[in-house]
């Protein structure tokens, strides 16, 4: 089930919030500068 | 019924697909065919036994409407012509409650003991028509579908005013068996809703609500409609005109949709309460019916097929073609075809048109001797393959065959492989390589690429259809990007295993970039969703090693996207001269001590 987790992009360094299944990927969009490189973070890095 | 009758098409009616096994060209097909406990062949339709059968239950095809018994022809125009027993309901089963069918008939058609039978076909070629199922209302509570016997769905009202209807084609009002004076259209019921029914529009609710509303006008003149609405979606050919004439008719269409029905106790009409968008507030309708404009959904038992065929699902349930441009009429899975509203709502026109695209598509098959298939499949060797059948599960075409109790090596069918390269990007035991873009080959390139000056270098891996394209043609649009960057074409990124990153991050490469098509125009399916995952994976891994994950970057580039690809690579130059020699030499070091 889906989960609201936290994202960084890769390319900006921005952090967000959307939704993520594991092992389910998706396109995923960083809001700030666009690029896909966007991250899930583990639990532990929060 | 010409279906029935052609010398060359088989009809198995009240049959179910129970097995598919083999590939395109070479599909072998097991069907039950369930009983029917009356002989099709003998049967005469004479309805003796119906007089005779004293169980009634409400009639399926009528939505509940009308009645029948527990021996009964599904609906008139069924094929073949000949009573089915139904077997849930009927009392013959135990001689001594009844059997009363029986002794009326005179040909002895009626055989209690039939069994199912199962029959096998060799077909080259398969066309899903598997359709969809209308929208059940009673979750939109509000409405009272369930509450008030005058909320009717429009699918009830096809019924009512059908003539093979219960009234013979009378439109009248559930609860008092009057022609209605008035009544309301509400749109869009278990479409375009997020929280209930289906995101997505369901094509033909709009166009067939004005046509009820004309037959309406038409037949009783006096009749007051009323539609209310978010947006009428009346494309396609002569659908605004029709629209029009709706409205020249007096249809009155009022853009909300209503939040609430209520019902007067006494007069058993039905008050909707809706704001009007095009400015006049809140208004509040009295009418004699209302009718639920309900949407399509996929069908409950479709799972069943889409596990047989190996086919995949959008989010919304709806069958997922190759892709939704090119090949919008054929399965993932070769010699598969889709026609009508399994692979998304669309109208009778629209069916027929993909209905005779399938049967061009499938005749092209059965009219060949030998299938041409790309030079590009996957090969398994036998003696690396530990039968793990992690290729089986990534497989996007359901091209590999495994027998893991028996510990056998993997398979492919190289006439479903279409050579994404997935399966020898996910095989831990290097066990999978391609014919064309094999391992030595990209290792070659990213060797000659980064032979020199690797630190001033940012390397792309590109997808065959949309990245390398898309770099294509900045050339062809005489845009620039910055001269750093090496591209070497992959098939698909589903293709990029993390040992050609790993092997160019140890050989100095700052920044590696994979970039392929958006998901949803990929070229294999979901092949580059699965790079993506596999990329996830390895960002923890190079951070796990003390690597900056950020050094591999990903990116969603369509062919046409040219201003995306030169913003990409001038970003990634950028960041390519914040990665220093330090740091790329500490990289070097790391991975030249990791085994993998």
């Amino acid at each position: 089930m889906a989960t609201e987790s936290d994202f960084k992009c890769l390319r900006c360094g921005h952090w967000f919030k959307t939704n993520y299944e594991k092992n389910k990927p998706e396109e995923r969009t960083c809001p700030k500068c666009g690029s896909n490189s966007v991250r899930p973070m583990p639990e532990k890095k929060k | 019924m010409d279906v029935g009758r052609h010398p060359k098409i088989n009809l198995l009616a009240y049959s179910e697909v129970e097995d598919i096994s083999g590939y395109i060209g070479n599909f072998k097909v097991k069907v039950r065919k369930k009983a029917r406990y009356v002989d099709e062949v003998e049967c005469t339709s004479c309805d003796d036994c119906v007089d005779v059968c004293p169980v009634v239950v409400p009639k399926e095809h009528q939505l509940g409407l009308a009645s029948r018994k527990a021996i009964y022809i599904p609906f008139p125009q069924a094929v073949p012509a000949s009573y089915i027993i139904d077997e849930e309901n009927c009392l013959g089963f135990n001689p001594i409650a009844c059997g009363k069918c029986a002794e009326k008939c005179d040909k002895n058609c009626i055989d209690y003991d039939a069994k199912d039978e199962i029959v096998e076909f060799d077909v080259g070629s398969i066309i899903v028509a598997s359709g969809l199922d209308v929208y059940d209302p009673t979750e939109f509570d509000e409405y009272g579908y369930t509450r008030f016997e005058n909320v009717l769905t429009s699918m009830e009202l096809e019924i009512l005013t059908g003539p093979g209807g219960v009234t013979k084609g009378k439109l009248i009002r559930p609860t008092d068996r009057k022609v209605p004076k008035s009544i309301g259209f509400i749109q869009c019921v278990g479409s375009r809703c997020e929280s209930r029914g289906t995101a997505y529009c369901s094509n033909i609710c709009c166009m067939n609500t004005i046509k009820d509303t004309l037959l309406l006008r038409e037949y009783y003149h006096d009749i007051d409609c009323k539609v209310f609405y978010m947006d009428i979606r009346a494309f396609g050919k002569g659908f605004e005109d029709f629209y029009r004439r709706s409205k020249a008719l007096g249809v009155e269409y009022i853009r909300g949709i209503p939040g609430d029905i209520r019902e007067d106790p006494k007069t058993k009409n039905l008050i909707l309460s809706v704001e009007n968008t095009t400015g006049n507030g809140i208004e509040e309708y009295e009418l004699d019916m209302v009718v639920l404009s309900v949407g399509m959904v996929p069908r409950k038992d479709s799972n069943s097929i889409n596990k047989l065929l190996t086919l995949q699902t959008t989010s919304d349930g709806l069958l997922m073609e190759v892709h939704p441009k090119l090949t919008p009429i054929d399965a993932p899975t070769a010699g598969v075809f889709f026609a009508g509203c399994c692979e998304a709502p669309k109208d009778i026109k629209d069916s027929v048109t993909q209905a005779s695209g399938a049967a061009a598509r499938a005749a092209s098959i059965l009219s060949k001797d030998k299938v041409k298939i790309p030079a590009l499949t996957a090969t398994v060797d036998d003696d690396l393959c530990k039968s793990c059948g992690i290729c089986v599960k990534v497989c996007p075409y359901s091209a590999i065959t495994i027998d893991m109790k028996a510990k056998e090596p993997a398979k492919i069918i190289e006439a479903a492989c279409k050579g994404c390269g997935t399966c020898a990007s996910e095989c831990k035991f290097d066990a999978i390589s391609m014919k064309h873009y094999n391992d030595a080959q990209i290792i070659a390139q990213i060797d000659a690429i980064l032979e020199e000056n690797p630190e001033e270098k940012v390397l792309v891996f590109a997808c065959n259809w949309c990245s390398y394209p898309g770099a294509d043609l900045v050339g062809i649009s005489r845009m620039q990007y910055p001269t750093s960057s090496r591209i070497i074409r992959i098939m698909c990124t589903g293709r990029l295993d993390e040992k050609f990153i790993l092997h160019a991050l140890k050989l100095g490469a700052p920044i590696v970039l994979m970039s392929g098509c958006h998901p949803a125009d990929c070229h294999y399916i979901n092949a580059s969703l699965k790079a993506q995952l596999r990329i996830e994976k390895l960002w923890n891994k190079l951070e796990r090693k003390g690597i900056r994950p950020e050094r591999v970057q990903f990116e969603w580039i369509s062919a046409s996207e040219v201003g995306k690809f030169v913003k990409t690579m001038e970003e990634l130059e950028e960041f390519r001269k914040s990665v220093t020699k330090k740091e790329i030499e500490e990289t070097k070091k790391i991975l030249s001590k990791s085994k993998k």
